[in-house]
C-alpha cells in the first residue's frame, strides 16, 4: 500500500465535494493495495470524526475518502499469494492484495459506503457479520441480493450504528471462499474517541487452511483436518509480537472464521472479557480468565493491563493447533528400538533417519530438509533454544521503556537474576523412575473389583 | 496244377555310371553355413558342423567349454547352442540323410540277375532272368531334379532350423539374465517387508502399536517372501531353458551371467520396408519359391506367359488382361504364370495352382508377420525407453519427496518402506519391459530373415512360463 499516495487522491476526490453529479458519484474511490505481510502501524484519521486506531496483526487498516460525508471504501475481492511465514507462501483468495482484507476502521454513526469490486473467477457478495443494517445490505447472495458477478462492481451503503468488533466475510460460494482466505476485520470506534479508551488494541482474525506440503493452495473442501492454523492468515514465527509498554491499557479483539474452537491463553496477565461482537459487556458483568475460548463465527475483546514485564506466551491452548502441517497418522515412536532396523532400512534408503524414539523434540533441533513451501511441524528459534511452536503462537512482550504507540520489535526479554528457573546443581537423589515403554496389558496382574457397570 | 517258384539267387550288380553325382561333404553344411552368414551375426555363427565322429565331438566339447569360461553374452550362448544343440545334430542328419537320397536318385538302379527254380509236376525249369529297369532310366532325370530340390530344400529347413534355434537361444538368454535380475530386486523388496515387519514388532513389543496392524507388516513380509521364493524358481527355471538349448550338462552348466541385461540402443532400428524384407529373405519364403520352380519344371511347363506377384493370385481370372496391379510398395514375390493350353494339362495346371495358392498364403502370413514384429519391436521399445526414462525417474523422485515428508514427520517410516518396495517393483518392471524390448529384436529378426515363428524344425521345449512374477 502507498498510504500517502492515496490520501493525494483522496485530496483530489474531495475537490468534487458538494457536487452531486451521478458522474462524480460514479467515480471510484482508489482502492489501495498491500503487498506485504508486515504489520503496518495506522497513522491517526486525516478527516471525518477522530478515533484511535486499531493494530492489524500482520495487516493494514484500509484508507478512505470522505465524499459529502460519507466515508468510501473500496475492497477488491482478487487471488493474492499470502506469506504465511518465511518460508511459505500460499495461493488464497483475499481483498486489495491480502489475505486478509484490510481492516476497515469507522466510528459509530458514520455512513458507509463500501464499493466491492469482483476480480474473482466467480461470483461473491460480501456480508458485515454483526453489524445491524438495512436487510439489502447484509450481503447474502441470492436471498438479499444478486451475486456479484466476476468484474462487477457493487455498493453497499449503511450506517455503522453500533460502537463494536466485527468482521466481513462473502456469503456467496461461502465455504469455499473462506477456505480459500476471503475475510476481515472491522471496527466501529465510539463517537468518543476516550470512551473505554485503551492504548493498545490489537486485532485478528484466526484461520485455518489445508495446504499439502509442497503445494500453495488450500484444499477447499477440508473440513476439520487442517494442517495450518493461523492468525491472519500468518503461523509461527510469521505472526508478529504483541509489543505493549509497562502499564499499557491493552485490548486484543478476536474473531474465529475457523472451523473450530479457540481456547486463547494468554500468559503472566489476567484478562476480562470485554466484549463480542454482539457488543460491550457492561464492566459489572465481564469475568476474568487467562484463556477465551471463541466459538466458530464468534469474536472477543479481552482487555488487560500489561503490568507484568517480560515476553509472554500467547497462543491457543490446543496444543495441535501450535504447530504447523504434521502427518496426523504418523504412528508414535516413543521407546521403539529402531537402531538395528535403522540399518537395514538406509541400505534401502539413503538419506534415512530413524525419529521420535524420544519424542518429537528432535524435530526442531536437527534441520532436515522438507518438502519446498513448507514450514517445519515446530519451529522458532528464542533466547535458551528452539522454542519448538507453529500455528496460533505469538509473544505479548511487556517492556518497561517500550515508548508510547512504538510497536517495534523490543528483542528477547532478559529476565532480572534471580527470577528465572535454573539448574539444581546439589547433591542428585536417584529418582525411582519407570523404564519406558516395558508396561504392557497383561504384565501386571489387574485386581478391580467391579461393582454393577464401568463408567 | 501246383506251380512253385523258388527265387534261388537275387544278385545285384553294380553297375558303374558315368556322371553320378558325389556326396556333399559335411552333408552341404557349407551352403547353410552361407545362408546364415546374413543372418547371424559373427560372433553368434560357429562354423556349423556335423558331428559324426568322436574327433569331432572332441573338438566340439573343447570349443564350448572355451566360451563357457567367460561370462555368457547372448551371441555366445547361440554360438554355443548352434554347436552343441543335439536337435540341431539330428537336423543335420536329415541333411545328410537329403543327401543321400540325392545321390542315390542320380544313379541308375543297378541291374539284377534272378535265377529262380520253377517246379510243375515232376519237371523243373530254371529261370534265368537278368533285369533291368528300363523305365528307370527314362525317368532318372525327372527324380534326380525332384531329389535335387528336395536336398535343396532341406538345406533352407536347416538353415531355418538354425535360425530357430538361434532366436530361442537368444529369447532364452534375456529371460534368464532379467530372471536373475528380477529376483536379486525381489530379495530387496524382501528385505524392505523384513524392515517394516521387524519396526511393527519393536514398536508393538512396546505397546506403540496394535497387534493387528503389527501382524499386517508380519503378512506382507510373508507375502514378499513368498513372492521372492517364486522369483528365484523362475529363475532356476530360466537359466535352465537356456541349458536345454545349449544342450550343457553336469560341470558346463556353471556358466555365468552378466548382472544386467544390454542397454537398448540409443535410437530403435527403423524400418520402412519389413514386408519387403521378409519377402527377400526368409527362409520358409524362398523354400516355396523353389518349389514352384520345381513343381513347373517337374509338370514340364517352360513357356511361361509372364510372371505374376503372387499376392495377387487371387486375382487372377479377373484382371488376365489387365495392367499388372500396383500393389503400393513394390512388395511382392513374382512367380510364373503359364499357358495351360489344351486340356490335357488341366491336372499340371490344378497342381501349379494348388502350389500357387499354398505360396499366396504363406507369402501373406509371412507379411502380416514382418508387420507384427515389427510393431511389437517398436512398442516393446518405447514402452521399454518409457520405463527408463520416465517412469522410473518419476517413482525415484517421488521416493525423493517422501523422504522429505518423512523429514517433515508428516509421513511414517512404514510408507516410506512401501514407497521403497513400490520403487523396486518399478525398477523391475522397467527390466522386464527391457527384456520384451530384446526379444522382440530377436523375433523381428527371425520375422524378417528366417521363417514363420509356427515353423518347427526343431521340437524346442517351449516355456513353460515367462519368468514375469513379481
Ligand atoms: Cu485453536
Amino acid at each position: 500500500m502507498n498510504r500517502r499516495q492515496f490520501f493525494t487522491h483522496s485530496g483530489v476526490g474531495l475537490l468534487g465535494a458538494g457536487l452531486i453529479s451521478r458522474a462524480a458519484a460514479a467515480a471510484l474511490p482508489e482502492a489501495a493495495s498491500a503487498d506485504s505481510a508486515a504489520t503496518q502501524i495506522p497513522v491517526a484519521p486525516p478527516n471525518g470524526r477522530p478515533f484511535h486506531p486499531v493494530i492489524t496483526l500482520n495487516g493494514w487498516s484500509l484508507p478512505w475518502r470522505m465524499k459529502n460525508s460519507v466515508k468510501e471504501f473500496h475492497l477488491i475481492a482478487e487471488p493474492v499469494v499470502r506469506e504465511i511465514a518465511p518460508g511459505m507462501v500460499a495461493h488464497l483468495w483475499g481483498y486489495n492484495g491480502q489475505s486478509p482484507g484490510p481492516t476497515i476502521e469507522v466510528v459509530e454513526g458514520d455512513r458507509v459506503r463500501v464499493f466491492v469490486t469482483n476480480k474473482l473467477p466467480e461470483p461473491t457478495t460480501i456480508h458485515w457479520h454483526g453489524q445491524i443494517l438495512p436487510n439489502g445490505m447484509d450481503g447474502v447472495g441470492g436471498l438479499t441480493q444478486p451475486q456479484i458477478p466476476p468484474g462487477k462492481t457493487y455498493v453497499y451503503e449503511f450506517i455503522a450504528r453500533h460502537a463494536g468488533t466485527y468482521m466481513y466475510h462473502p456469503h456467496a460460494d461461502e465455504m469455499v471462499q473462506m477456505a480459500m482466505g476471503m475475510m476481515g476485520f472491522w471496527v466501529t470506534h465510539p463517537k468518543d474517541p476516550n470512551t473505554m479508551r485503551v492504548d493498545r488494541d490489537f486485532v485478528f482474525l484466526t484461520n485455518a487452511y489445508d495446504i499439502e506440503p509442497g503445494a500453495y493452495t488450500p484444499k477447499v473442501n477440508t473440513m476439520l483436518d487442517f494442517n495450518l492454523w493461523t492468525w491472519n492468515s500468518r503461523a509461527f514465527p510469521g505472526i508478529d509480537p504483541l509489543v505493549c509498554r509497562l502499564g499499557d491499557k491493552v485490548r486484543i479483539r478476536m474473531g474465529n472464521l475457523t472451523m473450530t474452537n479457540h481456547p486463547i491463553h494468554l500468559h503472566g496477565h489476567r484478562f476480562v472479557v470485554a466484549g463480542t461482537d454482539g457488543g460491550w459487556i457492561a464492566p459489572a458483568a465481564r469475568w476474568p480468565e487467562v484463556t477465551v475460548d471463541i466459538a466458530v463465527g464468534q469474536m472477543r475483546a479481552i482487555e488487560f493491563t500489561a503490568d507484568n514485564p517480560g515476553d509472554w506466551a500467547f497462543h491457543c491452548h490446543k496444543a495441535h493447533h501450535t504447530m504447523n502441517a504434521m502427518g496426523h497418522q504418523v504412528p508414535t515412536m516413543i521407546g521403539v528400538d529402531q537402531q538395528k532396523v535403522a540399518e537395514k532400512i538406509s541400505r534401502l534408503i539413503p538419506g534415512y533417519m530413524t525419529m521420535g524414539s524420544t519424542g518429537m523434540s528432535e524435530m526442531s533441533q536437527m534441520q532436515m530438509p522438507l518438502p519446498p513451501n513448507t514450514l517445519p511441524m515446530m519451529t522458532g528459534e528464542g533466547p535458551y533454544g528452539p522454542i519448538e511452536m507453529g500455528g496460533m503462537f505469538s509473544v505479548v512482550k511487556v517492556r518497561r521503556d517500550q515508548k508510547p504507540g512504538d510497536y517495534s520489535d523490543p528483542g528477547w526479554y532478559q529476565q532480572p537474576p534471580g527470577t528465572q528457573a535454573y539448574e539444581w546443581l546439589g547433591e542428585l537423589q536417584p529418582a525411582p523412575r519407570a523404564a519406558a515403554g516395558r508396561a504392557r496389558p497383561g504384565d501386571m496382574e489387574m485386581r478391580v473389583k467391579r461393582n454393577g457397570h464401568a463408567h | 496244377m501246383l506251380t512253385a517258384t523258388r527265387t534261388l539267387l537275387a544278385l545285384s550288380l553294380p553297375l558303374a555310371f558315368a556322371g553320378c553325382a558325389q556326396l556333399q561333404p559335411d552333408a552341404g553344411l557349407g551352403q547353410v553355413q552361407q545362408e546364415m552368414q546374413t543372418r547371424l551375426p559373427a560372433a553368434a555363427l560357429p562354423a556349423l558342423a556335423w558331428d559324426k565322429g568322436s574327433a569331432t565331438a572332441e573338438q566340439r566339447r573343447a570349443q564350448v567349454q572355451a566360451l563357457l569360461d567367460e561370462p555368457l553374452t547372448a551371441d555366445t550362448a547361440v554360438r554355443i547352442a548352434l554347436l552343441n544343440n543335439g536337435e540341431l545334430q539330428a537336423r543335420f542328419a536329415e541333411l545328410g540323410l537329403a543327401d543321400a537320397d540325392r545321390v542315390i536318385a542320380s544313379r541308375l538302379p543297378n541291374p539284377a540277375l534272378i535265377l529262380a527254380r520253377q517246379v510243375q509236376g515232376a519237371s523243373v525249369e530254371i529261370d534265368r532272368s537278368f533285369l533291368f529297369d528300363l523305365l528307370s532310366l527314362f525317368t532318372l532325370p525327372a527324380r534326380r531334379d525332384i531329389a535335387t530340390r528336395r536336398y535343396q530344400e532341406s538345406q533352407l529347413a536347416t538353415a531355418a532350423a538354425v535360425m530357430a534355434l538361434a532366436t530361442e537361444t537368444r529369447k532364452a538368454w534375456y529371460d534368464a539374465v532379467a530372471a536373475a535380475q528380477t529376483s536379486r530386486y525381489l530379495t530387496q523388496v524382501k528385505e524392505a517387508a523384513d524392515a517394516a515387519a521387524e519396526l511393527a514388532r519393536n514398536m508393538a513389543n512396546v505397546g506403540n502399536m496394535s497387534r493387528r496392524d503389527a501382524l499386517q507388516e508380519q503378512a506382507f513380509y510373508a507375502e514378499a517372501a513368498a513372492q521372492r521364493e517364486e522369483a528365484q524358481a523362475a529363475e532356476t527355471a530360466a537359466r535352465e531353458r537356456l541349458i536345454r538349448l545349449m544342450g550343457l550338462w553336469g560341470q558346463q552348466t556353471a556358466f555365468q551371467l552378466p548382472e544386467r541385461l544390454p542397454d537398448l540402443p540409443r535410437h530403435p532400428e527403423q524400418r520402412s520396408e519389413v514386408e519387403a524384407i521378409a519377402m527377400r529373405d526368409r527362409l520358409d519364403v524362398l523354400m516355396a519359391k523353389r518349389e514352384i520352380e520345381g513343381l513347373a519344371k517337374s509338370l514340364g511347363l517352360t513357356r511361361a506367359t509372364r510372371y505374376v506377384n503372387v499376392l495377387e493370385v487371387g486375382y487372377l481370372n479377373n484382371s488376365f488382361n489387365d495392367q499388372p496391379r500396383q500393389t503400393g510398395a513394390e512388395v511382392g514375390l513374382l512367380l510364373p504364370l503359364f499357358d495351360w493350353g489344351e486340356a490335357r494339362n488341366a491336372r499340371a495346371e490344378a497342381l501349379y495352382l494348388q502350389a500357387l495358392a499354398r505360396t499366396r498364403d504363406l507369402a501373406s502370413r509371412a507379411r502380416s508377420q514382418a508387420r507384427e514384429a515389427y510393431v511389437r519391436y517398436r512398442t516393446a521399445y518405447d514402452l521399454a525407453e518409457a520405463y527408463r526414462k520416465v517412469i522410473v525417474p518419476l517413482r525415484k523422485q517421488i521416493g525423493e519427496e517422501n523422504l522429505l515428508r518423512y523429514n517433515g514427520m508428516l509421513i511414517s517410516v512404514f510408507e516410506l518402506l512401501s514407497d521403497s518396495r513400490a520403487q523396486i517393483l518399478s525398477v523391475n518392471a522397467a527390466i522386464q519391459a527391457q527384456r520384451d524390448y530384446w526379444k522382440a529384436d530377436a523375433d523381428l529378426q527371425n520375422a524378417l530373415a528366417g521363417a514363420s515363428p509356427r515353423f518347427d524344425a526343431l521340437s524346442l521345449a517351449r516355456p513353460a512360463q515367462s519368468a514375469s512374477s513379481h
